[in-house]
């Protein structure tokens, strides 16, 4: 009877079973055959389109699996399907990237790594039981210690991944200590339970706040909000370039996808919401304004520290602290509308970073440096790839017509719709500030030029086929962006939300 | 006679208690390193005898199985193979002093304070249960099948990474060649 419901529930789970089959798959290869790094490469491609297809079926499907452990509903899919497209493209990055040249013989272990991250991911996205949420969360980001830290011959990748662990084991720590008070107070684990009882019995205020705050330290740490971020900067820089993109957009979003449905599953009356047609908050304290002051500090921090970097992938990384400063706008405001334009602004982001990511990682190829000085000159020298930077950035930026400003149209409409008129305020205010550091690449790029004598870039056709399947869809999605709202507004269906 | 027995239960606890804390200290302000590494056996001993008190006879067994057997060995183990530790002073600066207790103070007594103060929900208990591992047992299969199963992908990632971050590289000189 039990065998029979586990195994017929297996069906819903199959992508994640071809995950940690190509897992297992990779290491074995990596330990018995002569393969190395196209052979390893082209596994984790197979195996992530073959979980691509396997989620499609899933599409539309409500359902709780295993107990209550996860949930299978639009919005898993979404974030399965998002994790999947960022683990396909990291995948392609890592076969142009000069500095994983070097750990050639290991590739084995770096493949299996990604593909255990995005299996944390999957899990983190579904979790509706904090038993569950917790070890997903804890795949997801040994998995990114240890990838931080790949290039180990490098000594600030290998700082990068101790800070990271040092920070990440704290942040758990924390987290786990919230979990354990509100277990101690609602007497369950699961989401749905834990907001029963929250909605019926009284709960005095200040355990709950503290719950809150410890709480809000580990999604904090995962999303890099202020002032949970101090770790970002250094593992961003130090980490192989192809980790900093996979760690700034699918890591972000599934810290973004578990923060969302935690507070839309617990923190919500269920009851007076459906009669009133909006969520309605349930908790005696106001998380919402909590969220808000975090967002207005992620994006101003964010965007003030960037001003005066010179390295271009800790300036990105600011840059990304301040993104999702500007995604848990959409979450403060925690309308329909609001979680929607989360959604529409990750589909955005997912594209424009990546793109920034992968220019500053050619260039780091040809020229061994990320220092915004070699970029002096680069309109002349291979205007393609300078055309491409600056796309992106101006989407950053968040400037028509491109993507960028849709994704934060959406955002600061969700808010004004939510009547935060103020933060929607201080994100247009911020998004003007984050103007003056992107502008300050692009003037690099053509206004000013190279001092000393630098080798044209020549790009590969990989790479100019990367570049282009990034570019199109930063200015396609700017003009024609119905399709991606249109997704992201069937994506908000969340199991147990009325 | 039945009050007398409980106060024994009751002294019995105390002297766990005290145990587990006193050499959790020990561990903690110990400067060398073979010190804190056996004062930490008896932290896990205290550990496994509260879990008796709790009705965890499973939990107490595994606690004393696990760390006292096998993870405590592998420290003393690691600690005694890199024969150079035992007699090095390990580097315990504290930086920050005054901040840092007024921070531990503050959060150590919002802990305090709320775990004192606040009603704990209490789950019923049924008292005719007299093992608990064959419970645990069947919950590992039905209800926590995905954590359980989710956990050991948890363990292998984790092995995996220390073996890749430990592993001395054979190629080292062509690399530094290449480069």
């Amino acid at each position: 009877m039990v065998t029979e419901t586990i195994l017929q529930q297996l069906v819903l789970f199959v992508p994640e079973l071809i995950l940690t089959g190509t897992f297992c798959l990779i290491l074995l290869t990596g330990a018995f055959t002569k393969l190395r790094d196209y052979g390893t490469s082209t596994l984790t491609l197979i195996g992530s389109i073959a979980a691509f297809i396997s989620v499609l079926p899933t599409i539309g499907v409500q359902k709780s699996l295993f107990a209550g452990m996860i949930a299978i509903d639009s919005f898993a899919v979404f974030f399965k399907l998002f994790s999947l497209v960022c683990l396909i493209g990291i995948t392609l990055f890592s076969l142009h990237a000069g500095e994983l040249k070097l750990v050639r013989t290991r590739s084995a272990e770096y493949y299996a790594l990604l593909v255990a991250m995005t299996l944390g991911m999957f899990l983190m996205a579904s979790a509706t039981h904090l038993l569950m949420m917790v070890l997903a969360m804890e795949l997801t980001s040994l998995s990114a210690y240890v990838l931080a830290g790949y290039t180990k011959e490098a000594a600030d990748s290998s700082e990068a991944s101790l800070k990271y662990i040092l920070y990440g084991a704290v942040a758990s720590g924390l987290l786990l200590y919230g979990i354990s008070i509100l277990y101690g107070l609602t007497g369950s684990l699961h989401y749905t339970t834990i907001n029963h009882v929250l909605a019926v019995e009284p709960l005095s205020r200040v355990p709950l706040a503290l719950v809150f705050v410890l709480l809000l330290v580990g999604f904090g740490f995962k999303i890099s909000a202020v002032p949970f971020h101090s770790w970002t900067p250094d593992v961003y820089e130090g980490a192989p370039i192809t980790i900093t993109t996979f760690l700034s957009v699918a890591s972000k979003a599934a810290g973004f996808a578990m923060l969302i449905r935690f507070f839309k599953l617990v923190c919500v009356n269920p009851v007076a919401s459906v009669e009133a047609g909006y969520s309605i908050p349930l908790l005696p304290i106001d998380w919402q304004l909590l969220l808000a002051v975090l967002a207005v500090l992620t994006m101003t921090v964010g965007n003030l520290v960037a001003l005066w970097q010179e390295n271009l992938k800790r300036l990105l990384a600011y840059s990304s602290i301040a993104h999702a400063g500007y995604m848990l706008i959409g979450v403060v405001s925690f309308t329909d509308k609001g979680i929607a334009s989360v959604l529409v602004y990750l589909v955005v982001y997912l594209f424009m970073n990546m793109g920034a990511f992968l220019v500053v990682m050619v260039v780091a190829n040809k020229t061994g440096s990320e220092d915004i000085r070699t970029y002096r000159g680069l309109g002349s020298r291979s205007p393609f790839l300078a055309i491409a930077m600056t796309v992106f950035l101006i989407s950053l930026t968040g400037i028509p017509p491109t993507a960028g400003f849709i994704g934060k149209l959406y955002l600061f409409a969700a808010a004004l719709d939510a009547q935060w008129y103020w933060l929607a305020f201080l994100g247009v205010l911020n998004s003007v500030l984050a103007l003056y550091y992107y502008v300050r690449i692009i003037r690099n790029m053509f206004l000013r030029e190279s001092e000393s004598a630098v080798p044209n870039i020549s790009l590969t056709s990989g790479e100019v086929l990367l570049l282009g399947a990034l570019l199109v869809p930063t200015l396609v999605f700017g003009i024609f962006f119905s399709p991606i709202v249109e997704i992201a507004q069937k994506s908000i269906v969340m199991l147990g939300v009325p | 006679m039945m009050r007398e027995s409980i106060d024994v239960y009751t002294v019995l606890f105390y002297f766990f208690v005290s145990i587990t804390l006193v050499s959790a200290c020990v561990v903690v302000f110990s400067r060398h390193i073979v010190r804190s590494a056996f004062a930490l056996l008896f932290t896990f001993f205290g550990v496994a005898a509260l879990y008796v008190y709790l009705f965890a006879d499973f939990l107490a067994i595994t606690q004393l199985l696990v760390y006292v057997g096998g993870i405590l060995v592998l420290i003393l183990f690691g600690v005694m193979l890199t024969n150079k530790q035992i007699n090095v002073d390990i580097k315990t600066g504290t930086l920050h002093i005054v901040p840092a207790i007024i921070l531990a103070a503050a959060i150590g007594g919002t802990l305090v304070g709320i775990a004192w103060s606040n009603p704990w929900m209490v789950l019923p208990t049924s008292s005719s249960v007299k093992t608990t591992a064959p419970q645990i047992g069947e919950l590992l299969l039905t209800t926590y099948l995905l954590p359980f199963e989710v956990a050991s992908m948890v363990l292998m990632v984790a092995l995996v990474g220390a073996v890749v971050i430990a592993r001395r590289e054979k190629n080292k000189k062509e690399t530094t060649r290449d480069s």
